[in-house]
Parts: structure tokens; sequence; C-alpha cells
């Protein structure tokens, strides 16, 4: 196969104690979109590193464009035309458009300074390109997300492309920009561009992969056409075990008793304009929207972290008079945040830490913290919630995405005996951690705590909850539940809601 | 691979330390063979009386930097402390009872001044701090230009006091960062510190009580700066508006060279320690072999550099 754009072989890296690449073999042909596919800590990222030049393997061989080489770095990758675009951006947002496009290619006039009028020029040819119609003088923080990742591919366009590796472009944009996404990659596929695509999200791949490989534990386990491979074998492939079952049993029966939680037309800044929803003990209840709807500035709102502008938040019947989170915490509140690595953990410290950070005067005796009941303590949540550590003394930065939420599990769960809310509780998280987690979830609300869950993903929030809220525009607009609950209903309310705002904005008009 | 040498490589800590204890090491050895008087009792016993001012600034400094701060105050904290001590005691040497206790409780007080200002104005703790050094140290100035007071004699021994034959500074410094090391591992405000600096809004949304363990930090560098000042003014009998101001960045030395990083939330006492005696060492070696003091600067200089560079190459 010496019409490979890239060819892997016998690859393998190796660092203390982990192997993240273990004799892989991949390669990606002209025109081909290849899905790497495999859970958090198969090791695709290292594989990305290593083919864009970032990451040095042990041992191994790559041939580009048939010929051996070595990357001494990512600029020597690039130069030779391999283009990764990592989940995080690497823009300017300062900047502008055209300054972020040419970045390391600012063009130059008279005198050998930079030519203003050749770099809008330039990068408006390139956006034009993509079909894209995006200022080239806007400031990349003026941009959504979804076009500030247009900007990144055509940074890839500046030179001579002919690797692009994107690693889940998807976790960012949505619906239409998903579209957009696809319909460029499409494009550059036709144009002979070999393309690396690494996602999470199986649709996807189905809607747009030529051929997927599929990684484990650092090693290829399976590599095929994807016609030729059928979902179910690409989790039972990846997980390294089947799934009969990706979402526990729902309750029995609705509920009864009364309400944990019951917020009455709460406002709380201008993404909480009108809310109103309940939660009763033993029960899931999903929090459904667009992204900026303002699900989470709820969940802050009712956990003491945003200041409250009106309407009632009642605990166990209660006016709850919190003002800080750590009266919330005090109450049996829980809150497992959207971004975990912002707000939820402290990646430099160990395990056994985080999980006892806000409950460390449950371990204090004397004036002194109690670390071998800490260390106890720590290591039954760690068994409770199977994270994979040798030892509570394992830095949590050093934990995957999906081992890193359960830690935040851990630690939420033994103080939130009331009610838990969960912000995106699987962003990030391979397959086979998401379905630990949402039977940790049940498992909860079967102990009796009720559930709050804010998501992005409709599959989550139909498959796991017992009740649905849809928010719109900083308003709840509706409540699904029971055999009404479906994807279609919770859609269709969000988006008829907006349209129905966006009428009446122009009559007023 | 042994156990332990396993579990030093876990820990990057440790080996940050190890690094810091085999340099001290080295450099001992090397004094030795440099000057035949550099490894007597009566060399070493000096060098320990040197370090409980260094000592308490960088310990103070670290306590600040772990909490994720800087905090630059300190050089003029503690020349306005030495000439506040020796203008008083000059003044009225019988109150030295009194004196010591007023020295440390304003030092509190300006570094608790220091951290309510960051907590309530929101501003980085590196303006914070420079203002109000800037602000002491003329407030300093235009009380006294040139160093000048006394102290009694009885507080000028307290510089120079052994017990069986150990200086009694030294022994106050080790108790002190026992004391320091415990809080910071075994106690909530102490762990707080660490969260607070890994993480400022994750703490907050543990509940942990930020904004007082922000001023905590700095109110306790403040405290450290009035011990070290309450020896400087015993070893030197004057005050001096001048004297603290290479202590400022002296006091970071021993902090990042000891392997805690300047972003917060990772580091320990421990490595300010070695840090402090690595730095207080090189000196006092530098000093025995007659290189001048500008260079000692120099080095001084190239070693925190070289210390971080070897710290962070390692966590790539």
């Amino acid at each position: 196969m010496s019409s490979s754009v890239i060819e892997l072989s016998q690859i393998e890296k190796e660092y203390p104690g982990v192997k993240p690449l273990d004799k892989v073999d991949f390669a990606v042909q002209p025109g081909e979109i290849h899905a790497l596919l495999g859970e958090n800590g198969a090791g695709k990222s290292t594989l990305i590193r290593v083919m864009g030049g970032a990451v040095k393997p042990n041992s191994g061989a790559i041939t580009y464009l048939g010929k051996r080489v070595s990357w001494q770095s990512p600029k020597a990758a690039r130069a030779a035309g391999i283009h990764v675009i990592h989940q995080e951006l690497a823009l300017f947002p300062e900047l502008s458009v055209a300054e972020n496009i040419l970045v390391d290619a600012q063009p130059r006039g008279r005198f050998g300074l930079i030519s203003n009028r050749a770099r809008h020029a330039r990068a408006a040819e390139i956006l034009a390109q993509l079909g894209v119609s995006i200022p080239t003088h806007a400031r990349i923080d003026e941009l959504p997300l979804a076009d500030q990742q247009m900007v990144e591919i055509a940074k890839a366009l500046v030179g001579k492309v002919r690797l692009l590796i994107l690693d889940e472009p998807t976790a960012v944009i949505a619906g239409h920009e998903v579209d957009l996404l696809f319909e460029n990659m499409r494009r550059l596929r036709n144009e002979g561009v070999g393309i690396v695509y690494v996602s999470h999200r199986l649709e996807e791949i189905f809607e747009i992969a030529d051929r997927v490989t599929i990684l484990k534990d650092g090693q290829v386990v399976g590599t095929a056409p994807v016609g030729e491979i059928s979902r179910e074998e690409m989790i039972t492939k990846m997980v390294g075990r089947r799934l009969s079952q990706i979402y526990p049993a729902r309750r029995a029966a609705p509920a009864d008793g009364p309400d944990i939680l019951s917020v009455r037309n709460l406002r709380a800044g201008p993404r909480v304009r009108d809310v109103s929803l309940s939660v009763k003990a033993g029960e899931i209840v999903g929090v459904a929207g667009m992204v900026g709807s303002g699900r989470t500035e709820v969940a802050e709102a009712i956990f003491g972290a945003r200041a409250v502008e009106g309407g009632v938040i009642e605990f166990d019947g209660k006016p709850f008079p919190r003002r800080v989170p750590k009266d919330a915490i005090a109450g049996g509140l829980g809150f497992l945040t959207e971004n975990r690595k912002d707000e939820g953990l402290f990646l430099g410290l160990p395990i056994s830490a985080n999980i006892m950070a806000p409950d460390l005067q449950g371990i204090t005796k004397y004036g002194l913290i109690d670390r071998s009941r800490e260390r106890v303590l720590a290591e039954r949540q760690i068994d409770d919630f199977s994270v994979a550590t040798p030892s509570p003394d394992v830095k949590v930065g050093n934990l995957s995405g999906g081992n890193q939420q359960k830690v935040l599990f851990s630690r939420w769960s033994r103080i939130a005996n009331r009610l838990l809310i969960l912000d995106e509780p699987t962003r990030g998280v391979d397959i086979g951690a998401k379905v630990e987690i949402y039977r940790i979830v049940r498992r909860l609300a079967d102990s009796g705590v009720g559930v709050l869950m804010i998501s992005s993903e409709l599959p989550e929030i139909v498959g796991l909850s017992d009740r649905v809220f849809v928010m719109a525009q900083g308003r709840v607009v509706g409540e699904v539940e029971g055999d009404a609950l479906g994807e279609e209903a919770i859609m269709d309310l969000a988006v008829r809601s907006i349209e129905r705002h966006k009428a009446t904005a122009e009559e007023i008009a | 691979m042994s156990a332990i040498a396993m579990d030093i490589r876990r820990n990057r800590l440790m080996m940050s330390y190890l690094i810091v204890a085999v340099l001290l090491v080295v450099l001992a050895v090397a004094g030795g063979f440099l000057s035949d008087r550099f490894l007597t009792w009566r060399n070493v016993g000096n060098l320990f009386q040197q370090l409980i001012v260094l000592g308490m600034v960088s310990l103070g400094q670290t306590f600040v930097v772990l909490m994720g701060g800087i905090d630059l105050a300190i050089g003029s904290l503690v020349s306005a402390l030495t000439v506040f001590l020796a203008n008083f005691l000059e003044w009225r040497p019988d109150l030295v009872w009194l004196a010591l206790p007023l020295a440390l409780v304003a030092a509190t007080a300006v570094g608790a001044l220091n951290g309510l200002l960051t907590v309530v104005l929101r501003v980085h703790s590196l303006i914070v701090t420079l203002g109000m050094s800037s602000v002491i140290f003329g407030g300093t100035l235009m009380y006294r230009k040139e160093p000048g007071g006394s102290v009694p004699r009885a507080f000028a021994d307290v510089a120079y006091a052994k017990i069986a034959g150990i200086p009694v500074s030294a022994i106050i410094l080790v108790a002190i960062f026992a004391l320091a090391g415990l809080w910071l591992q075994r106690t909530r405000s102490g762990r707080s510190i660490y969260f607070v600096g890994g993480d400022r809004e994750a703490a907050r949304l543990n509940g942990l009580p930020v904004d007082r363990i922000v001023v905590l930090a700095y109110a306790l560098s403040g405290l450290c700066a009035g011990i070290a000042a309450i020896f400087l003014t015993a070893r030197t009998g004057v005050g001096d508006p001048r004297i603290g101001a290479a202590l400022t960045l002296q006091s970071v030395t021993p902090v990042v060279v000891g392997g805690t990083i300047l972003a917060g939330g990772r580091g320990g006492v421990l490595g300010t320690f070695l840090g402090v005696l690595l730095v207080t060492m090189l000196n006092n070696l530098l000093n025995f072999v007659n290189v001048s003091s500008y260079y000692q600067w120099v080095i001084q200089g190239l070693i925190i550099i070289i210390a971080v560079g070897i710290h962070t190459s390692r966590r790539r």
C-alpha cells in the first residue's frame, strides 16, 4: 500500500508504567475519511500526536507520502502537509480571523513588512474555498464556536494539506454546524486529502467515515470499511464486552411523595427568566434544551453559586435560605459541574483529597485531618464507583476522563444524600464509562436521592430520565413524562418555543 | 526497581526534594575542598544562624504561592518593621515585651490587608502587593531616611543565642517549619490552601471559604515577615529602611527551587526549607572563596532559572 498518505507500522510508545501505543499499524489513503474510534485512554490522542510530530514513538516506522520520516517537531510535520486540529482550538481570541488563518505565513509586502491588504485578501480566498462566509476582520472571540472551528480548518489550507487530523471536532458544535463541517470534510476528501476523524459518536462515523480503525488499550483491535461493520460490533470491539443495554431500567412507577426540590418562577440573571421545576426523591429529572438556554445557570442558582433575583427555591418543602455553595452542601446537595477540569476537580491533587474536599470537617479530629480515615473513606468510594486506579494517592490529572468523572461521583454521592445536580455528566467520556455512569446515576436515584440532570445529549436524557423539563431562552417551556418521553417531543418543544418567541419579537418590531 | 525508587518516581515532589538534597551535598563537599574552614563547626553554626531571616520570609512566600498568589510586599514590610523596632527600642528599651507582639500584630495586619485587597478589588496579587510594597517603602522613608535606632543588649543576644551549640534561631526556624508542614498537610484550613491554589473556582463550588483562605495566606506571610524582622533587627542592631529591599525576590528563590510551582496548588514547605539551606550555603561558600556579592546575585538568578527549568522539564 505505497499509495497511502501516511502509514504507521508497529508504532510503540511507552511511558513509565503505561504503554499508550502497542505495535500499532494504521494507514490513511488519499481521499479517505478514516475514523479513529476508542475509549478514553485507548491511545487515540497519542496516535494523533505521533502523526503530528508532537510525540516521538519509541519504535516503529512512519511512512509519509512514500518516504520514511521521523518528525523532529510538530512544525516539521506541518511543513510537510499534516495538519492537526485539536479539541481545544489553537486560536488567538484577541486577533482577527485573517491574522489567525495566516499565523505562520503572514504575507509580506514592501520592505518585508506584513501587508494587511494581502493578508485579508489571502484569508478571504481560503475561506471562500471552504464555502463559508466569515468576515476576515472579525475578532475570533466574536465568532461562534463553529466559525472558530472553520478558521482552524482554514489554517490547514494555507499550505498544501495532505493529511488533516480532527480530534473530536463535534464536541463543541451541533446540528447545522455539524452539517457544514461534514460538507467541508467531504470537499477536502474529494480533493484527495486524507482525513483522520476522531469521535465518540458512532452515528457520525456512519455518516461521514469511509473506514474505521478501533483502538483498545493501545492496540488496534479492528479496522474495516464502515459499510462492513455494524454499530454493535464497533461497540463490542471498543469496550471489549457486549453491551446488552446502554440505559438501566426506568422506575417502575412514577415517584410519589413530596418534592425534594421545588423551584417556582426563578429569575437569576439574563439567562434564567422564568423557571419552575421540581424533583422528588428517587427520581431522575432531565433538563433538556439548546446550549445557552440557561440550564447551567439554573443549576448554579439552585446550588447557591449564582445570585437569585426572584422566585422561590424550596428544599424539602421549606424555603432554602442558602446563599453560598457551602450551605447547599451542608443541606445535602451536590453539583457535578459541566467543566470538570476548571470547576470540579483539583487535577494536581490526589484522588483522596479530591473526594474529601467538600467534607473536610467529616475527617477532622482534634483539629487535625485523620489521614487513615480519609484513606479508608476514599478507598471505599473508589471501590464503590470502580475508579480505575492503583491507589488513592494518584493525582486526578493522571486519570482518564471517565475516571475523573467517577471521582466526582465518588465525591458528591457521599455528601449529596438529598439531591444531586448533574451538568453534562458524560461529556468527553467514552461509551464504556458512560454506561457505568448511567448505572451509577440510577443506583443513586434508587437509594432515594433526587437527581436533576442537565444534558445536551438527547438520547441520554430520554434514556435515563423519569421526567424531563425542556428549557428555551431562560424559561421552562414544557414538561414531558411517561410514554410521551421521546427525542421528537423534546426537540419540538425547544424549537417551537424559540420560533414563537421570534415571531412575537417580530410582531412587536 | 526498588519500591522506594518507584515511589519517588511517582511522586514528583519527592523527586524535587531529592534533587535539591543532592545539590546540597554536592555543594557541601565542594565547599570542603575549596576552603578548609567551610566544613568547620564554627562555620556550620554560623550558617545555621543566618537561616532564620531568609527562612521566615520564604515560608511566608510559600503559603502565598501555594494559594496561587505572590507577595511582593515582604521586603518593604521587613524594612519598615526593623525601623519601627529599632526606634521603639531606642526610646523605651524596657518595653521589649510590648514591641515584639506589636510588630507581629502589625505585620499580620498588613498581610491580611493585602489579602483583603486582592479579594475585594479582584486585582491580581502581583499588583496589590507591588502597590502595597511601594506605599510601605515610601512611608518608612518619610519617617527615617537613614539607618538608625538601637536595641538593648539582651535583645541583640537573641540573634546569637545557642543551646548545646545549636543556634536558637535555627531551632525556632525548624520548629516553625515543622508546624507549618503539619498545618498544611493535616488541617482543614491548611489543605484548603492547596485547594484554592489548585483551582479557585472548584474550591468555591466545593463549599470552601475561598476568600478567607486567601486572606489567611497573606496574613501568615505578614506574620512570617514580622518574625524575620525581629531576628534581623536583633542581629543588625539598627532599623534600616532599605535592608529588606532584596528580600522580596530572595524569598521567591527557595520556594521555586524547592519545587513549589508558581501557578499554585503544588509544593510544600520541606522543599522551601531545603531551598533556604541551599541558597544560604551557596552564599556562605561564595563568601569563603572571596567571590564578590555581585556574583552572588548573578548565581542566585541562575539557580532560579535552572531549578525551575529542571522541575518543569521533568513534568513534560
